[in-house]
C-alpha cells in the first residue's frame, strides 16, 4: 500500500462522494418522508413475480417493502456500484490512458502496491456511501413514523457496503488488467445489472435458477437484511470476491506493458 | 559518407568507467515494423546523452523500457548496474523522469502536486525543490487544468530535479517552454552534468540537443542509425568551402577532384563540397586569385537529415 497514493485518491474522490452522500440522505429523507401518505395507498403491486423480485417484493405497504422496493433494491445499489465502478476504472484505466499512471510508476512505487491504494481508496469511497445510506435511512424511517430496527438498517448498510466492495473490485481487476476505462467501467457495470437481472428471473427457469448464485446482488440482498439482519455467508463472498478480485488487479497489471 | 568510430553501435571503449545506461540488442516489437528493433548503446556517467529522431523513430520507447514501463520483448537494458525489469524500484529511486506529453491530475495545484509527489518518493529537500521553483518561476499556487503548456512543463522539470537524482531521463523537456526557461534549463543541465550526474535527453529539435549533448544518438524506424560526439559526426561530414575570387570561375575546375561532391554558386564566389582532406581543393583554387575563403560547418540538422537520405 501506498499511503500517498491513498491520500490522494481518495483527495480526488472526495467531492463526488460528498454530493452523492448529501444527495443520498436527501433522497432516502424524502422516501421516508413519502411512505405515511403514498406507501399505504400502493400496497403490494400485483406484478410478474421476475419484476417483483427485482423490487424486493413490490410490498409498499409496509415501511421495511417500501424501503425495500425503494431504496434497497435499485436506488442504494445502484448510487454504490456506480460510484465503485466509476472511481475503479477512473483511478487505474483512466489515469493510464490519461498518461499520469507513467509518470506516476517512473516513482519508486510498486504497481501492485499503487493498485492496492486506489482500491483502498474505492472502498473508502464505498464506506462513505454506506454510512450516509446508513444516516439517511435512519432518518427516513424516523420520518416515515419508524418500524425497522437500528439493527436492521445497519444490516443493509453492511451488505450494501460489501455489494459496493465486490462492484468497485472488479472495476479495479478489469481496469488494471486492461488499463481501458470503458471497457473496465463498461464490462463490470454489464455484470452488475446482468446480477441484478439474474438475481430476480433466473428463480423463474427451471435449470438455470442455480445462476443466482453467480450474481453479487444474491450475496447482497437474497437474505433480505432489512427483515433477517446480516447473512454471514453471502457478507464473506462478497468481501472474498472483493478481495481477489483486487488481487487479480494487482497481479494482472505487474505482468503488462503500460499503454498510452 | 565516411563511417563515425561508433556508427551504429553505442558501446564505450573497453576499460572506462562503467556506463549508467548499457543496452544489449534491446527490441520491443509491436508489429508492422514499429517498436526498437537491437539497441545497443551505453551512455556514460556525467554525459549529456541526446536522443534524436522524428516522431515514431523509437525514443519514448526506449525511455519506457529503461523504465520498466513497457518490457522488452528481446534483449536486456541496465541502468545505474541494475536490470531495468527485475530491479525497476531500485532504479527508479534513483532516477527522475520528465515523460513526453506530460500529464498532471488537472485539479491540483503545483504545491500539492509537488507535495505528493515527493512523498510518493518517500521525501525530498525542500530546498532543493523551492530552488527549482524560483529557478523555473513555476506557478505552484493555481490549480494544474489553468497552467499554460509552458508551466505545466516547468512543474514537471522540478518534479524530476526535485531529489537530485543520479541520472535523469528527459522525453522533450523544452516542449512549451519560452526561451528564457530554455535557457535555466540548459544551465542546469551543464550543473548537473558538472556534479558527474547522468542525462538522457531525448528531442526532435535539433538545435536543442545540439546546444546541450555531448554525444547523440540518431534513431530512425526503430533503429539506431549513428552514435557520436556532435564533434566527431562533423569531422566525418562533408565539409564545405566558401571561396570569393578575383575573377568569375567555372565550377568544372573542382569537380573533377575525386572528394568533391557538390559545387554550388556562381560567378566570383563558389561553394565545394568535399569529403576528408581540403588539400586538393585548396591547391586547386590557389592557382587562380582567391580574396576569401569560408570554412562553412554543418549543423546538426544538416548531418541529421545526411544520415536519414543515407539510408533511405
Amino acid at each position: 500500500m501506498s499511503w500517498p497514493a491513498l491520500r490522494i485518491t481518495l483527495r480526488l474522490r472526495l467531492p463526488s462522494t460528498l454530493s452523492a452522500a448529501v444527495g443520498l440522505v436527501a433522497v432516502m429523507a424524502a422516501v421516508g418522508a413519502l411512505f405515511p401518505s403514498v406507501g399505504h395507498t400502493i400496497g403490494t403491486l400485483k406484478i410478474p413475480r421476475g419484476v417483483s423480485n427485482l423490487l424486493g417484493g413490490a410490498d409498499y405497504g409496509t415501511i421495511t417493502g417500501w424501503f425495500r422496493g425503494e431504496i434497497a433494491s435499485v436506488y442504494g445499489p445502484l448510487v454504490i456500484g456506480g460510484l465503485a465502478i466509476a472511481g475503479a476504472a477512473a483511478t487505474t484505466a483512466g489515469e493510464e490512458e490519461d498518461r499520469i499512471l507513467a509518470l506516476t510508476l517512473a516513482y519508486p512505487v510498486r504497481r501492485g502496491r499503487l493498485i492496492a491504494s486506489r482500491a483502498a481508496a474505492v472502498a473508502g469511497v464505498v464506506l462513505g456511501i454506506a454510512v450516509a445510506t446508513w444516516v439517511g435511512m435512519i432518518v427516513g424511517v424516523a420520518l416515515g413514523g419508524g418500524g425497522i430496527t437500528l439493527v436492521h438498517i445497519t444490516a443493509f448498510a453492511l451488505q450494501l457496503a460489501l455489494f459496493g466492495l465486490a462492484t468497485g473490485g472488479l472495476g479495479v481487476a478489469l481496469g488494471a488488467g486492461t488499463g481501458r476505462r470503458a471497457l473496465a467501467a463498461g464490462v463490470a457495470a454489464g455484470v452488475a445489472i446482468g446480477g441484478w437481472l439474474i438475481y430476480g428471473f433466473a428463480p423463474l427457469v427451471a435449470g438455470l435458477h442455480w445462476l443466482k448464485y453467480a450474481s453479487f446482488f444474491y450475496y447482497y440482498a437474497g437474505h433480505d437484511p432489512l427483515t433477517r439482519g446480516v447473512d454471514v455467508g453471502g457478507a464473506l463472498v462478497l468481501a472474498a470476491s472483493a478481495a481477489v478480485l483486487t488481487a487479480l488487479g494487482m497481479f494482472a497489471i505487474g505482468r503488462r506493458d503500460l499503454r498510452g | 559518407m565516411a563511417e563515425s568510430s561508433l556508427q551504429a553501435t553505442g558501446t564505450a571503449p573497453a576499460g572506462s568507467a562503467p556506463p549508467v545506461i548499457a543496452t544489449e540488442a534491446l527490441s520491443k516489437d509491436y508489429g508492422s515494423g514499429r517498436g526498437l528493433f537491437e539497441l545497443t548503446l551505453e551512455v556514460r556517467r556525467g554525459e549529456v546523452f541526446g536522443f534524436l529522431g522524428p516522431n515514431g523513430a523509437g525514443k519514448s520507447t526506449t525511455l519506457r523500457l529503461l523504465l520498466d514501463l513497457i518490457r522488452p520483448t528481446a534483449g536486456a537494458a541496465r541502468v545505474l548496474g541494475l536490470d531495468t525489469v527485475a530491479d525497476s524500484l531500485k532504479i527508479r529511486r534513483r532516477i527522475g523522469f520528465l515523460p513526453g506529453d506530460l500529464a498532471l491530475y488537472p485539479k491540483l495545484t503545483g504545491r500539492t502536486l509537488l507535495d505528493y509527489l515527493a512523498a510518493l518518493r518517500g521525501g525530498v529537500k525542500a530546498s532543493v525543490r523551492d530552488s527549482l521553483v524560483e529557478r523555473f518561476e513555476a506557478d505552484v499556487d493555481r490549480p494544474v487544468r489553468e497552467l499554460s503548456t509552458g508551466n505545466r512543463q516547468k512543474l514537471g522539470l522540478v518534479q524530476a530535479f526535485m531529489h537530485e537524482p543520479e541520472l535523469l531521463i528527459l522525453d522533450e523537456p523544452i516542449a512549451g517552454l519560452d526561451p528564457l526557461v530554455q535557457q535555466s534549463f540548459h544551465a542546469l543541465l551543464a550543473e548537473v552534468s558538472a556534479e558527474g550526474r547522468t542525462v538522457l535527453l531525448s528531442s526532435h529539435t535539433l538545435s536543442e540537443v545540439e546546444r546541450v549533448t555531448h554525444r547523440l544518438a540518431i534513431l530512425r524506424r526503430g533503429r539506431l542509425v549513428v552514435v557520436d560526439s556532435l564533434e566527431n559526426l562533423r569531422r566525418v561530414a562533408v565539409q564545405r568551402l566558401e571561396i570569393e575570387f578575383a575573377e568569375p570561375l567555372s565550377g568544372d575546375v573542382f569537380r573533377s577532384i575525386p572528394a568533391v561532391t557538390e559545387v554550388t554558386g556562381a560567378d566570383r564566389t563558389l561553394t565545394v563540397s568535399f569529403e576528408g582532406s581540403a588539400d586538393a581543393v585548396v591547391k586547386a583554387a590557389a592557382a587562380y586569385q582567391v580574396l576569401a575563403i569560408r570554412p562553412h560547418e554543418d549543423d546538426l540538422e544538416e548531418i541529421f537529415l545526411r544520415y536519414y537520405r543515407e539510408i533511405s
